[in-house]
């Protein structure tokens, strides 16, 4: 036998030495080193026959695809796609709506009397025309199926369809809002005759007698300019195009909506290609996204409003409900700090309606960070050592924020000033139950609009939903009977101007004697492919597959 | 004892055990301070009233809390699982869809698991301290502690995002569409309706996931049967078999290797359990539709069937599991009495 190398004497065969191990585990990082500053992989191509499937990854979570008992976000856009309503946005623009199966409305009995007039080339998927009497149907099954879209049409107190293209809306009260509201997915028109068949509903009885929510989770009957394929509960929705709509049919063929619930995950099918569109990207993947050329980043602000609240009742709050204290943390909060948490595309907050709705505060109004002014006041309270506890949902990431990381930061800025904060983390559906029960000290949380529409952020009132669950009546005080009264009116103001005036007064005088302190409109950091050509995210519906098409 | 006698004793014991499994799911999902209202109806639902007893009567909740349960029992010895609050299908659909994915993974990730772990054990134990066995215990020692989480993402970021080797997450490429369910095994069902490309595909999504989950069995495994090995190599009957002269590895597998798989049985039937009760973290970072997203969305929605449900099932893996490696072992062993 030859030998090379070394002696066999000096190597026992087969053992593994120190410069062995030094070897393979130099080689193994300058492998790692290369691929990872290896030139970033561009543009990866789609199949060959994916041009017209449009492959979306959003945050999954579906309860229902039955308009009437949907309400979830992705519930929505699906709805959106596979049903039409009265009225729709343009896009992202919340602000204005527009004509959609109804062409046009007129307002008469003091703003209680609405008459809708509709298309007349609208039929559905089914093939059976759309009437009056489908709409009729459909809003009176919301309205008895007594289930989570059934408080929209709260306040109607009765529907006529005098014609087959005419629709009738009595409200008790008057209401502008009804207006926008009347976009909502949930409020999207079912075809009656086949929902009938499949044992829907819309009489007084119906949340005892209909049953045809199992079908319609996997069916649609609707216009809309998509038609529900399938789906498979907590893994994929497809939608295929209605080659019938009445828009003309859409670009894409098919739209497929996959669970990817981790958020990397998500991020690397996006930049491989084999997704189109992803909204559950979270904001380190998102930043790192936006260096590929072959992703756009978009970072769309929702209307939502990020606010710090604190139980009026200081048996459970403390110190924290003191005036003086609720003025200091205020005043306290450092709020650029705060908005590095929110992320890319939040904006400040001057009043509780967000940035993107008419009726927000000028965010420049905002209070500034003045730790000098907040310890006079903490001195002015009387309080000797400020504290209280703040409970926060210890599991819960919305819109790329990490409620921990929030709750921790407002408790560093408190302490600065001496006001001791404990934290109490609990699960999230533990902690919105006690919220929910009025059992929450204090607490910071987002409320996303139902319906785009600034009316709804009178919530924050007293003795309205936010109110009541912080123990603030409107008969607290004189002020905020006054503060109640005026809500009233901002809900039935009719003039688009005299409304935004008085919620600005509302939001101003809320600063000056409510629990609150506004923080922040977020904004949704989400992706999709370079080559796709008009991908919105609208605040209500998210992606709206018609208008989207390939370069 | 004969076999059959007592795999039917241990099968006799099953009902009780899941009428104890119902009853423990039960109180300790309802001593949870939520409420499913405030997991599934949304704020302006919640608040009013109607809506709510609306919510709490159509899924029973209304009702005394022991006739809650005294009903699901009734209902579950009829065959019915109750309906999913989340999902407002039925359970046993959900779990009929969504229990095959996780049979599918855990298999492949067990057959991984045995294909490397044992014959690593067997290399290791006999070639003590030499670089095969430094090799076995640093790989088995990294794969038991690696946080599966991580191995995850980073198995897709190489082998997917980097290197294209491996496909989407997912079971499935979504521009293509699931076989006709037959079985609910997504790559049987694609070959019983001969649509190949679809079973190709799907393989294909089965093998990251599948590695990355026996990765912390292999290492077990491995360990196990290295250390099996090295007691039974000691043992006089090996000494003798080879001082007869026997070739070296008809001493080693069939001599000692049989003898030392015996412990090993045991910790693959707990391992296959285990795999199958609920790989969470597997299939959230591969979107895997399995049963531990479905315990896992479902505990967090306070969603009681849905929890008692997974509760039934895993308990049932368990006891069959339990029951496999009994009977492993008596086969292995014919000196093991049953009973």
């Amino acid at each position: 036998m030859t030998h090379t190398g070394r002696s066999c004497a000096t190597r026992p065969e087969g053992r593994l030495t120190r410069r062995d191990l030094i070897t393979a585990a130099a080689a193994g990082a300058a492998m790692a080193a290369a691929g990872r500053w290896a030139p970033p992989r561009t543009a990866y191509a789609a199949a060959a026959t994916a041009r017209d499937t449009l492959i979306v990854a959003p945050s999954y979570v579906i309860r229902s695809l039955d308009p009437g008992h949907t309400l979830e976000p992705l519930g929505e856009m699906i709805c959106h796609a596979a049903y039409d309503s009265l009225v729709t946005l343009n896009g992202e623009d919340l602000s204005n709506p527009r004509p959609h199966l109804a062409t046009a409305w007129t307002v008469a009995g003091g703003g209680r009397l609405y008459t809708f007039a509709l298309r007349r080339d609208v039929r559905f998927a089914s093939g059976n025309p759309l009437t009056s009497a489908d709409v009729k149907w459909s809003f009176e099954r919301v309205m008895n199926l007594k289930s989570n879209p059934a408080f929209f049409l709260d306040n109607v107190d009765a529907l006529t369809a005098p014609d087959p293209y005419t629709v009738v809306l009595r409200l008790r009260d008057p209401q502008p809002s009804i207006i926008p509201i009347l976009s909502n997915a949930a409020l999207g028109i079912v075809d009656s005759k086949a929902a009938a068949a499949q044992g829907a509903d819309a009489g007084p009885e119906a949340k005892d007698r209909d049953h045809a929510e199992g079908y319609l989770n996997t069916h649609s009957l609707g216009s809309g300019a998509f038609i529900l394929e399938s789906h498979t509960p907590n893994q994929e929705v497809v939608l295929v195009r209605n080659p019938g709509h009445w828009r003309g049919a859409p670009s894409i063929a098919r739209v497929v909506i996959r669970n990817i619930p981790e958020a990397s995950t998500q991020a690397l099918g996006l930049e491989r290609g084999d997704l189109d569109i992803a909204t559950g990207l979270g904001l380190p993947n998102a930043q790192t996204l936006g260096r590929v050329p072959s992703v756009t980043i978009r970072n769309s602000q929702i209307a939502a409003s990020f606010v710090m609240m604190v139980n009026t009742d200081s048996e459970l709050s403390g110190s924290l409900a003191n005036p003086k204290i609720l003025q200091a943390i205020r005043y306290t909060l450092d709020y650029d700090g705060i908005l590095k948490i929110a992320g890319p595309g939040a904006t400040r907050m001057s009043g509780v309606i967000p940035n993107d709705l008419p009726g927000a505060l000028d965010p420049r109004e905002a209070v500034k960070t003045d730790r000098d002014r907040a310890r006079a006041l903490v001195r002015e309270s009387g309080v000797a050592s400020p504290r209280g506890r703040m409970n926060y949902a210890s599991d819960q990431t919305s819109f790329g924020i990490q409620y921990p990381v929030l709750a921790q930061k407002i408790q560093a800025d408190l302490a600065a000033v001496g006001i001791t904060v404990d934290l109490n983390g609990l699960p999230g559906a533990v902690a919105l139950g006690d919220y929910r029960a009025g059992r929450s000290p204090a607490l910071f949380g987002g409320y996303v609009a139902d319906y785009p529409d600034a009316t709804d952020f009178l919530v924050y009132l007293p003795g309205r939903l936010v109110g009541k669950r912080l123990r603030w009546p409107a008969t607290a005080s004189p002020a905020a009977g006054e503060l109640a009264r005026w809500g009233d009116q901002a809900e039935q103001e009719a003039d688009a101007r005299a409304r935004v005036a008085l919620l600005r007064k509302i939001q101003r005088r809320l600063l000056e004697i409510g629990p609150y302190v506004p923080l922040f409109t977020p904004a949704l950091p989400w992706g999709y492919r370079a080559d796709l050509r008009g991908v919105t995210f609208n605040s209500v519906w998210g992606i709206d597959g018609f208008t989207v098409r390939r370069a | 004892m004969n076999l059959a006698v007592y795999i039917g004793r241990r099968l006799l014991l099953l009902p009780g055990m899941l009428v104890g499994i119902t009853l423990l799911t039960f109180v300790i999902s309802h001593a949870v301070p939520a409420d499913p209202v405030a997991a599934n109806l949304g704020d302006q639902a919640a608040a009013n009233p109607e809506t709510v007893a609306a919510f709490r009567h159509r899924w029973g909740l209304d009702r005394p809390v022991p006739q809650q349960y005294l009903i699901y029992v009734w209902r579950l010895v009829h065959g019915d699982m109750g309906m999913s609050i989340s999902t407002h299908q039925p359970v046993a659909t959900d779990l009929g869809q969504d229990l095959p994915a996780t049979v599918e993974l855990a298999f492949a990730a067990m057959l991984i698991s045995v294909a490397v772990g044992i014959p690593l054990g067997i290399v290791a134990g006999v070639r003590r301290d030499t670089a095969v066995d430094q090799i076995a215990r640093s790989s088995s020692l990294i794969g038991v502690s690696m946080p599966v989480f991580w191995l995850g993402l980073v198995a897709l970021l190489v082998f997917y995002a980097w290197l294209g080797w491996a496909p989407s997450a997912g079971q499935l490429s979504p521009r293509l569409s699931r076989p006709p369910v037959v079985t609910g095994f997504v790559v049987v069902d694609a070959l019983l309706a001969g649509e190949s490309d679809v079973a190709r595909d799907a393989l294909s999504h089965l093998v990251l996931p599948a590695l990355v989950l026996s990765s912390y069995s292999i290492g077990v495994i491995t360990r196990m049967m290295r250390g099996s090995m090295l007691d039974v190599l000691g043992e006089d009957y090996v000494r003798t078999a080879r001082a007869k002269g026997l070739p070296g590895l008809r001493v080693t597998l069939r001599h000692a290797a049989r003898n030392a798989l015996l412990p090993v049985i045991t910790i693959v039937g707990l391992s296959f359990g285990g795999l199958l009760s609920g790989a969470v973290i597997t299939e959230t970072v591969f979107a895997w539709p399995g049963l531990g997203s479905y315990a896992f969305r479902s505990a967090t929605s306070l969603d009681f069937p849905a929890i008692m449900g997974v509760g039934i099932v895993v308990a049932s893996v368990y006891v069959f599991a339990n029951l496999l490696v009994d009977i492993a072992y008596a086969v292995a062993d014919p000196r093991i009495r049953m009973g």
